[in-house]
Formats: C-alpha cells, sequence, structure tokens
C-alpha cells in the first residue's frame, strides 16, 4: 500500500494521505531559495480545513506521503475488519507503542489496525482518555482516506465502516482476558523452548518460598504503574491463568522463568519462608531476649536505692501548697531553727 | 444556531421540546424555522444525501445548522460495508442533516429515539464519529440498543463538540 518506490510523482492536482494529517490536495510545486540554496517545495492543502504545509522534495517519501488508496485497497481494509484476528495488547506500553508507529507510518491498514485493535479492547474495558483520543484520530484519518478512495461522502464511508464494526441488528460483544491472551506459538511465554531444552527437568520442587517470590514481584511492579496499569496488573495473572494447561495437583505448578533453584541437601528440613528486608541481628547465646522496646519517650534513669531518701520530691508544677502544722521532732527543730533566725534578723 | 425545518406536519409542541432538548444538548440556540416542501420529482423512500443537496429557499447565517424533519421513508444506502438503513443522514462537517420518524408511531410517544437520532445527526455537523459507548447519541443507530438509550452525549463526545462550537464560533 504504502508507495515504496523512490520516486513518487507528483503534479498540481494530486490528492496524498499526509501521515496523521489526512488527505491533502497538492497545490503548488515551485522552486524557491533558502539559505542560499534552490529547493523543489511540494505544497500540499489539507482538504479538510485548508492548512497548508509545504515539504522539499526530497523529503516527501522519507515524510512518508503517499499517494490516495485505490479501491482494492478498501476491499483489503474491510477484509481486514471483517476478520477476527487483530486482539489488542493488554500491555498498554506495547500497545501505545504500535499504535504511535502506525500512526506515523500511515499506512491506510495500519490506521484499520488501530481502529480495530482499539475497538476491540473496548469490548473488554471502556478506553483510557488518550487512546480514546488516538482512536477517535484514527478513525478519522480512515474514514476522510476510504471516502476521497471511493469518491464518496464521509457518512456513507463512516457507516460502511460501521456496518463491519457493529454488525446491523447485534449488540457488541462482551470480550474476556483470556481471549486476548497469546495464542501457542505468539507470545515470548511460548518461545518454543521446552524444559528440556533450558537443561532442566520437567518436574521441580520448588520451595514455596520461592514459587510465592516471583508473583509478589509482578505485584510490586504492576502497584508501582498507575491507573491503567494497575488493570495490566490484573490482567497478567489473568492472561497467565489462561495459558496454563489445565492439569490438578502439584503436577500443574506453573513452570517459572529465571534460574533453577539450588538443590536441597538431603534431609534438612525445610526452611522457614524468607522474609524480605534486613536479616536480623545475631542473638548472643545464653542471653535472655530483650523486653520489647516500647515506643515513646525513654523513661528516665533510676536513682540507687540508697539514694533514694534523700532524693528530692518531684516538682509540683503551679503554686506550692501551703505548709502544714509539724508533725515530727524535726519538723519542731526546723521550725525553732525559723523562729531563731528570725528573731535574729528582727534584732 | 441549530434551524429546525420540518418537511411534514408535526406536532408544533413537540418539535418545540425537541427544539429544548438540542439547545440543553449542544448549548446554542434552536428553533423551528417553518415547513417547507420536499423537491419536485422526489418520492417516497425519499434520498437523503440528493434531498440535502437540492433543498433550496433555506434561510440560514454560514455556521447554521439545519436539521431536516421528516415522517417520510429514507431509502436505505449501498455501502463497501453492506446495505445500510438510514432514519438520519448529515452532510459531514457541513451544514445540513435530515431524520425521518418513519417506523415511529407519532413523535410524543417515540420522542427519545428521534431526539437522540437528531443529536447524532447534528453531531455528525458538528464533526463528530461514532462513539464506542452504547449510552451516547453517537452510538450507531442500527443496533438494538440505540432506540432506548437517554438524548445525551458521553462526556469525550460533549467535550469535543464543545471544542468544535469553540472553534466555529471564533
Amino acid at each position: 500500500m504504502q508507495d515504496g518506490s523512490a520516486s513518487l510523482q507528483l503534479a498540481v492536482g494530486d490528492r496524498v494521505v499526509y501521515p496523521n494529517q489526512g488527505v491533502c490536495r497538492v497545490s503548488a510545486i515551485e522552486v524557491k531559495e533558502v539559505a542560499g540554496q534552490k529547493l523543489t517545495f511540494v505544497t500540499m492543502r489539507r482538504e479538510e480545513d485548508g492548512a497548508v504545509v509545504m515539504v522539499p522534495q526530497t523529503k516527501v517519501l522519507s515524510i512518508g506521503v503517499r499517494k490516495v488508496a485505490g479501491p482494492e485497497d478498501v476491499t483489503q481494509v474491510f477484509e481486514f475488519l471483517r476478520s477476527d484476528s487483530d486482539k489488542a495488547d493488554l500491555d498498554w506500553k506495547m500497545r501505545a507503542r504500535t499504535n504511535q508507529d502506525r500512526m506515523a507510518q500511515g499506512g491506510l491498514i495500519g490506521m484499520a489496525e488501530v481502529v480495530k485493535g482499539l475497538q476491540v479492547l473496548s469490548e473488554l474495558r471502556p478506553l483510557p482518555t488518550k487512546e480514546r483520543e488516538l482512536y477517535d484520530n484514527a478513525r478519522h484519518l480512515l474514514v476522510s482516506e476510504i471516502a476521497a478512495a471511493l469518491n464518496t461522502s464521509d457518512c456513507n464511508a463512516e457507516d460502511a465502516i460501521d456496518l463491519v464494526l457493529f454488525p446491523l441488528g447485534r449488540e457488541r460483544p462482551k470480550r474476556t482476558a483470556a481471549e486476548f491472551a497469546p495464542r501457542p506459538g505468539e507470545g515470548d511465554e511460548d518461545l518454543g523452548l521446552d524444559a528440556d531444552l533450558l537443561g532442566l527437568d520437567t518436574e521441580l520442587d520448588l520451595p514455596p518460598d520461592e514459587e510465592e517470590a516471583p508473583a509478589e514481584e509482578e505485584e510490586e511492579e504492576s502497584s508501582e504503574e498507575a491507573g491503567e496499569e494497575d488493570e495490566e496488573g490484573e490482567a497478567k495473572p489473568r492472561k497467565k491463568a489462561a495459558a496454563m494447561p489445565a492439569e490438578g495437583g502439584a503436577d500443574a505448578a506453573p513452570k517459572k522463568r529465571g534460574r533453577p533453584p539450588k538443590p536441597k541437601p538431603e534431609g534438612a528440613e525445610a526452611a522457614a519462608p524468607k522474609k524480605r528486608g534486613r536479616p536480623p541481628k545475631p542473638k548472643p547465646e545464653g542471653a535472655e531476649a530483650p523486653a520489647p522496646k516500647k515506643r515513646g519517650r525513654p523513661p528516665k534513669a533510676k536513682p540507687a536505692e540508697g539514694a533514694e531518701a534523700a532524693a528530692p520530691a518531684p516538682k509540683k508544677r503551679g503554686r506550692p501548697p501551703k505548709a502544714k502544722a509539724p508533725e515530727t521532732e524535726e519538723a519542731e527543730e526546723q521550725d525553732a531553727d525559723f523562729d531563731d533566725d528570725d528573731i535574729e534578723a528582727d534584732e | 444556531m441549530i434551524r429546525v425545518v420540518t418537511l411534514d406536519s408535526f406536532d408544533e409542541k413537540q418539535i418545540a421540546k425537541l427544539c429544548q432538548t438540542l439547545y440543553t444538548a449542544f448549548g446554542v440556540g434552536s428553533e423551528h424555522s417553518g415547513q417547507k416542501e420536499v423537491p419536485a420529482g422526489m418520492s417516497e423512500p425519499l434520498d437523503a444525501e440528493k434531498l440535502l443537496t437540492e433543498m433550496k429557499g433555506i434561510r440560514a447565517y454560514e455556521d447554521d445548522k439545519v436539521l431536516f424533519i421528516t415522517s417520510r421513508k429514507l431509502k436505505e444506502r449501498e455501502l463497501a460495508g453492506g446495505k445500510v438503513p438510514t432514519p438520519g443522514f448529515a452532510q459531514y462537517n457541513k451544514s445540513r442533516a435530515i431524520i425521518s420518524t418513519h417506523g415511529y408511531k407519532d413523535l410524543e410517544t417515540s420522542f427519545k429515539a428521534v431526539a437522540r437520532n437528531a443529536l447524532q445527526q447534528i453531531g455528525h455537523l458538528w464533526g463528530l464519529h461514532h462513539c464506542l459507548d452504547p449510552r451516547c447519541s453517537m452510538y450507531p443507530p442500527w443496533t438494538p440498543s440505540f432506540s432506548a438509550g437517554e438524548a445525551t452525549f458521553c462526556t469525550f463526545c460533549r467535550d469535543k463538540s464543545e471544542q468544535k462550537l469553540r472553534l466555529a464560533k471564533s
């Protein structure tokens, strides 16, 4: 479909497709002097709104400008849209990259792939805003090019496409994530490398902690990604579950990627499940387990027992209490001292 | 401004209600601009595309959108994707659209479906494409759930129509 020939012969009045812009009409081909160089520029006017773009003739092909598709190409597009072949990738990053590439290339089939892929994905769950915009852009470009190719109105072109995407008298089907699982031989999970090729036995006695660890890691990775990625995180286990053979018992444990576990020493007990984080400090032998630390401010150090009596009573805040009547001999002596002092002071 | 032009006789109250619905959906004025005759030589089922081209004597400004309403059947279209029923037709990104109430008992009992159809055709005039949301008025009209829904837009279509309106006014 993409004109792969080295020279795209354009003439004034030709209809071309500019990637990501839509159908344009060549309005002029003229030589202009730019920075002392004489360059041939192709001036194109977008049919939709009359926007003008000038491209050096030498760059026309590399940009991806091509002539409007013919009726045969449109037939191919309808066949593709009717087929049940295109399932969008559930990995949003891969999907976004692929769709951007298709849009940048600007091929008719590429745009149909974007529309079909996102349409099918919307049958699983509503599209996020960015993808909804992408879907709308791709649909707009596809409709305008098909209308130009068939020489019909945009409304007819859109209805023709939607009659395939939304069959007459039927509601759109609801999809499940299992339908988006890669087929055998397609996905990266099935690269044709059997366990024997990897040097692994089919029955691996993995300790329970090592079986759990990769799943946790995947969950953590997926939880780091915001918004839509959360949905992807949910979809991944489902995807894996769909790819798993329906077997029961311990033999049905899913094969794990990565390095095989070290063989266990015979007779050794099963190790306790590993905990993450810093390992605990080794305890000194014979020492009792320290009491669990309490949070908050540590209590003040208590003085020795002998000094307990001499220790001053804790200061109370506020006004000091009035002196009570002395009850002990010491108190009487103190009073006597006070009286003497008072007398001396009076003298 | 949205101008509603009837090609057959309709209940005035229902037409006024339709204008009110269009005003609510698009936020631009909407009024009934009278009744006109179908061009001579056109018989039922009407060829929508031809009718829109041949209708003369409609007074409207450049930014105005004209919606014709008829009770007669519109001709089905033979397209590359197959034969498609035509409850309405619009000149995409231009100024004229038509809807038909054929198949409905009257405008009062089937107001929702007719209003939804009107919203979709005027949406096409503002450059909106068909939508993926079954609750949106831009959902393809030949689907079974189309007639059951309310005459409203989804968030995406409403935002897009508002943006187009803003650009048109400027």
